[in-house]
């Protein structure tokens, strides 16, 4: 039964499939992409109260919500990393934690600059900006706290076990407008009416571009640890072959 | 699943789940320092001190909002629906502040009057075109006029 997890958890099989989806995802980000971003940027039709500015949305609500996928990934990975040991559960995690700090730091910044016409100021300490500013923090921490111990396997250890305590602030994220009372508004409610609030013509666009921004992070991930196994496996056979290979 | 493993992976189990309670109950704790405003009611039931510096929050009240005809001087009422508070102002405010829409104002609390040393603007999650705000807006009043018509009807003039 547990043939295909490890299976799933060898770095050369996971080479090697990856390989052959990373054309595909390209080509779908690609698609996805432009038609989302030319769809918010050409044919999103203003907002009756923000004008052009609800066009930041487009990037700023998958952005934002693609980085909170960042920690309960890292999380998972760091459970498997320290029951099962398995290397490449850390590899991902060690590739997970700067594109997330990356996407939390853009979902940060385009928000402070939707929020500086809106709301009239670029910061507000509220639950929301706070809770993700902290986490913002936590994946410096979890990047700092690899580089700072010397030995892989005990650096592997700590993180996971920070990836672990860190996942616990993604449901604060998540729920911190409705717990308590921020400046940050919360989630809009998909209508499939097209005479009411946040209808059809403003999500479908949306709805496409969280799929691209996912797509993007997957294809990050995947060549950030494509990039690691060759560099920690560099002494085993296949990837020594695949590099006399690419010399020729 | 080997029993080691049984071992460690119910220590995180463990470890995960202390530590999410603990962190719960401390926010749930500290949920009055964590809200970023006063709302009208929490002032009307005296949970401020006269002179200290507070944020509050509510919707701006229809009709409510008077501008000084020389200076940059405004007073407004916010509420939330069970209890008002009037807030004075003298500044520049964002532009999407207007009456019937979400305001966080910080300042004081001086003899029942807010005075604001700054007013944000609050946005909802209500996002749509100039045409669809128009739309809603002739339903609403169309059903305002039926209910006026039904309501007045029967008993004439």
């Amino acid at each position: 039964m547990w043939q295909w997890f490890f299976r799933l958890g060898s770095p050369k099989w996971f080479y090697e499939m990856s390989g052959k989806w990373l054309p595909w995802l390209l080509v779908l980000m690609t698609v996805l992409m432009s038609v989302g971003i030319l769809w918010a940027l050409l044919f999103v039709p203003q907002d009756y109260q923000q004008g052009d500015t609800i066009r930041i949305m487009y990037v700023h609500v998958p952005v934002a919500s693609i980085s909170l996928a960042c920690f309960p990934l890292m999380a998972v990975a760091g459970v498997i990393t320290l029951v099962w040991k398995m290397k490449l559960a850390d590899m991902v995690a060690k590739c997970a934690a700067p594109i997330g700090a990356w996407f939390t730091a853009v979902a940060l910044a385009t928000g402070a600059i939707w929020g500086q016409p809106i709301w009239g100021t670029w910061w507000a300490w509220d639950a929301r900006l706070t809770s993700m500013l902290i986490q913002f923090f936590l994946l410096i921490g979890v990047i700092a706290l690899r580089s700072a111990i010397e030995s892989p396997d005990a650096a592997a250890k700590a993180c996971a076990l920070l990836a672990i305590v860190g996942a616990i602030n993604v449901p604060i994220i998540k729920y911190s407008v409705e717990w308590w009372n921020t400046l940050h508004q919360p989630s809009s409610d998909f209508s499939m009416d097209e005479n009411s609030a946040f209808g059809p013509e403003i999500w479908v666009p949306l709805v496409i571009m969280i799929f691209a921004v996912y797509i993007f992070f997957v294809i990050s991930l995947i060549l950030s640890t494509r990039n690691e196994i060759l560099q920690r496996e560099r002494r085993s056979q296949w990837v020594v072959d695949i590099v006399a290979k690419e010399q020729v | 699943m080997k029993p080691h493993r049984r071992k460690k992976l119910t220590i995180i189990a463990f470890i995960a789940t202390g530590l999410g309670v603990a962190i719960g109950l401390s926010l749930y704790a500290l949920s009055n320092a964590i809200d970023l405003f006063f709302t009208p009611s929490q002032i009307a039931a005296g949970e401020v001190n006269n002179g200290q510096r507070i944020r509050i929050g509510g919707m701006v009240k229809e009709g409510s909002v008077a501008k000084s005809q020389d200076s940059l001087h405004v007073e407004f009422i916010t509420t939330d629906y069970s209890h008002d508070l009037l807030v004075r102002y003298d500044g520049i405010l964002p532009d999407l502040f207007r009456e019937g829409q979400g305001v966080v104002a910080e300042g004081m609390v001086a003899n029942g009057v807010f005075e604001a040393s700054r007013v944000l603007a609050k946005h909802d999650e209500n996002y749509m075109s100039v045409e669809v705000k128009a739309a809603l807006d002739a339903a609403e009043r169309d059903r305002n006029l039926t209910e006026m018509a039904t309501e007045g009807g029967p008993s004439g003039s």
